[in-house]
């Protein structure tokens, strides 16, 4: 067996060829558009996520080539590695889809819904993920629960309430800092995320709890209310860090830096993770040198800013009649009634028909 | 008189001790084991055997100990799951109270089979005083031979420690009880890779239940093939069954599985039928995961077979009209007991134990304990009930481990089953406040139509 032993593996009636041990998630992201499932808690730079959020879950309708049963349940597809000649259904599956509504369901049962006034608002998992796979309206008519306050430090917020139980951040604390001081304490419904006593979290690299946090429950101290992210205008900048990679985002108003985050891939995913000092201390565009715009998916509200290639609007006709001009130009307003504001619109005759024209 | 293996002595005065143990016969399984059985011998006597795992699941022991991954100088680990949390099941307790000695030659058997050179028992906290009689049975054990360092001059060494749970119903899920014994939080594993190839300290473990490792005890003596010889099909042997409920001697019983249900609830020998003259109305056959059952689906199959105390009888039907043997949990309800108010404290037993790890399980149960008390309380409403339906019909299957299976069945059967109830509940609120709905017609004979042709059958 050669070390690249190459798996075929079909999602959605897709099929492609990814190496041995890969998982069904990361294969679907491969193929990449909605036949990636979504995934709240698995973060592919953190050992040992996944599985926990259930969102991604999907049907293997056939297990491998040489055992072709398909397996009994859904399975987390975060967690689960393909075999040769594995089929797996995602948005194809209607099993699936009801079981991903199940569980934004579930995930938005006790979320407050504080979109308006949470900073993660526009670049939320949660509002993205409820917005694509949910359902409008809660069947829960109970009250949402509610934890007492931590306090975790001047630079990290924590909103207990819209946590989901990711335990991403725990895992971060594990893997990128000296010490983890906080984890979740409880089990159940009431489980949170806190110090076991009130300790801030000031480790160095913690602040990437803050962007590996898929919703606002661990959100920039120094960034609290101070902005939406959609009139941000996202530059990439570096510096040089003897810490940390200095590879940064800069999120900007004008001139002034409002916070400063690690890049994100087009899975909401850190590139690389950065020290506090950069996302915490550096807030001046001379500490840094710009790179240029962050490209940001279109789908993202962030987008919508239209700072990325903002060029001044062409000349319609021309550009649709390859620069001819022309032959005739009629004022809508000197044809028809319907802008006009004194006009009753309800008194305007239906659409005219080609009679109208013969009569005359 | 049924056949008992497992409580046999359990009558005799200072059966606890080693001495007495010793005495009454005890250790000659291990000796025969030790001198004259190969590991592998062991391992294919267990598969003759057929006994299947007496935690629940029922999966065959013999099968579960062959997948056991071997890697040439990794150490592998028998762990004995004693964290018995199961409401309405007592039967480990029984046995390691009065019995510990049967466990502890048991499990020597067992780590030899498996190549086992540190043994656990990971024991629940609510038993507060157990490990102290198993620890005082670990040492009479070490100070006749049995344990320690070549046990019986072959070679083999062997310890067993007592490990104590904090009192978490998740740690007596395999992975969640192996998080719990190397000092982490009880949170499930997610599966794969199965305890068998990684477990404990990522070495190769198998986790067993207190009662099939105790079986092994009468297997070796006996022989797996005459093991296999008691009960019927392929529920083989003995079961513990723990009664408890609406019946006059509650208790743990040693059943050979041949036995009807109705039997067993009104035999003198077994449960003694159901004080005060009172009649039946539901039964809870294996432990509170398992799906409820009204009278006369518990006593005749749809068939119209008589139900027997087996994992095939129990089952048939499937989940629609049938249940599970589970971990033996028998509970017996009489006709004044409240089905709605049972489910209810199922389901605060479920919010209240599950470990959060996975969304559909920690939102779900909640959400269902909190209908569930409204409806309790006289505030349902009809579309409760489809929605409560709904819920546990989201969370069955789609959670890391079966605690989401667990607090959805029993949900689920009480609505299957037992849905006017739930209805007279919300349209009656006032009354179901004084009153209870009663037996009602759980306890009619259910039709079975006879054609032509199934009387050719």
């Amino acid at each position: 067996m050669s070390e690249q032993q190459l798996f075929k593996v079909t999602i959605d009636n897709i099929t492609i060829e990814v190496p041995a041990g890969t998982s069904i998630l990361e294969a679907a992201r491969k193929i990449g558009g909605e036949v990636a499932p979504p995934a709240m808690c698995f973060y592919s730079k953190l050992k040992g996520s996944g599985g926990k959020c259930r969102t991604c879950l999907v049907e293997v309708s056939k297990g491998s080539e040489k055992d072709p049963r398909p397996m009994p349940k859904l399975v987390a597809s975060c967690r689960t590695t393909v075999m040769d000649g594995m089929e797996v259904k995602n948005i194809t599956s209607p099993k699936v889809i009801d079981a991903r509504a199940g569980v934004v369901e579930f995930l938005l049962l006790n979320h407050p819904l504080d979109c308006p006034i949470c900073d993660q608002a526009g670049e939320c998992h949660l509002q993205d993920l409820s917005y694509e796979h949910g359902k409008e309206g809660t069947r829960y008519e109970f009250q949402r629960r509610t934890f007492k306050k931590h306090d975790l430090g001047p630079y990290i917020q924590l909103h207990m309430t819209r946590c989901i139980m990711c335990f991403r951040c725990v895992f971060t604390a594990d893997q990128l800092t000296e010490n983890r001081v906080h984890g979740v304490l409880d089990r159940g419904d009431h489980a949170e995320i806190a110090t076991f006593i009130e300790k801030s979290l000031d480790n160095d690299f913690i602040g990437n709890v803050i962007d590996v946090c898929p919703v606002g429950a661990l959100t920039d101290k120094t960034f609290r209310f101070k902005n939406r992210v959609w009139f941000l205008k996202p530059m990439d900048a570096h510096r040089d860090c003897p810490k940390c990679s200095g590879k940064v985002t800069l999120w900007n108003r004008g001139e002034e830096v409002f916070r400063v985050t690690a890049r994100k891939d087009e899975w909401g995913e850190v590139e690389d993770w950065i020290c506090n000092e950069c996302r915490f201390e550096k807030k001046h565009s001379n500490d840094w040198v710009i790179e240029g715009p962050r490209e940001i998916s279109r789908h993202s509200v962030i987008s919508q800013g239209h700072y990325l290639d903002a060029v001044k609007p062409t000349e319609t006709f021309l550009a649709v009649n390859d620069g001819r001009a022309p032959h005739l130009l009629l004022d809508i307003h000197t044809e028809s009634d319907v802008n006009k504001p004194e006009i009753e619109l309800s008194l305007i005759n239906g659409p005219a028909h080609s009679n109208n024209f013969n009569s005359k | 008189m049924a056949i008992k293996l497992l409580l046999e002595k359990a009558h005799v005065q200072g059966i606890r001790t080693y001495e007495v143990y010793r005495r009454e016969g005890g250790y000659t399984a291990l000796e025969k084991a030790l001198k004259e059985l190969s590991p592998e011998a062991i391992v294919e006597e267990l598969k003759k055997s057929g006994m299947r795992g007496r935690g629940g699941a029922g999966f065959p022991t013999g099968m579960k100990w062959s997948f056991i991954a071997k890697p040439e100088g990794v150490p592998r680990h028998l762990v004995c799951n004693a964290d018995e949390s199961e409401p309405g099941t007592f039967k480990d307790r029984y046995l390691m109270e009065f019995l510990p000695h049967l466990l502890i030659e048991g499990l020597i058997i067992s780590s030899f089979a498996l190549g086992s050179n540190a043994t656990y028992i990971y024991i629940r906290g609510e038993y507060a005083w157990i490990p102290d009689i198993l620890e005082e049975a670990i040492r009479e054990a070490k100070a006749a031979g049995f344990l320690g360092n070549n046990i019986l001059g072959t070679g083999f060494d062997c310890e067993i420690y007592v490990q104590r749970g904090a009192g978490a119903y998740i740690c007596g899920e395999e992975t969640a009880l192996i998080e719990s014994l190397e000092g982490k939080r009880g949170n499930p594993r997610i599966k794969p890779p199965f305890p068998a190839i990684k477990g404990v300290w990522d070495r190769p473990t198998v986790v067993n239940n207190v009662e099939t490792l105790a079986a092994l005890v009468p297997i070796i003596k006996m022989g797996g093939e005459e093991y296999a010889k008691i009960g019927i099909g392929r529920s083989t042997g003995t079961k513990l069954i723990s009664a408890c409920g609406n019946i006059n001697k509650p208790g743990v019983y040693e059943i050979d599985m041949t036995i009807s249900v109705e039997e067993f609830i009104y035999s003198d020998e077994y449960c003694g039928g159901i004080p005060n003259g009172k009649r039946l109305k539901a039964c809870i056959p294996g432990g509170s995961s398992v799906p409820i059952l009204p009278a006369n689906l518990l006593l005749k199959t749809t068939k119209g077979e008589t139900r027997y105390m087996n994992y095939e009888s129990l089952s048939d039907g499937g989940f629609a009209t049938g249940s599970m043997m589970g971990s033996g949990g028998f509970i017996v309800l009489d006709e004044d007991q409240c089905i709605v108010k049972h489910t209810y404290t199922l389901a605060r037993f479920y919010r209240h134990e599950s470990c959060g790890q996975c969304s559909p399980c920690r939102e779900g149960t909640g959400w269902m304990e909190k209908i569930l008390k409204n409806i309790e309380t006289g505030k349902g409403k009809m579309s409760d009930i489809d929605l409560l339906w709904d819920i546990q019909r989201k969370i069955e299957g789609n959670t890391i481990c079966p605690l989401g299976d667990a607090a959805a069945w029993p949900v689920a059967a009480a609505i299957r089953h037992f849905r006017d109830e739930f209805e007279w509940h919300i349209t009656n609120p006032q009354e179901a406040q004084i009153r209870n709905f009663g037996l009602a017609h759980y306890a009619d004979p259910i039709h079975i139509p006879v054609t032509e042709h199934s009387k050719s059958i």
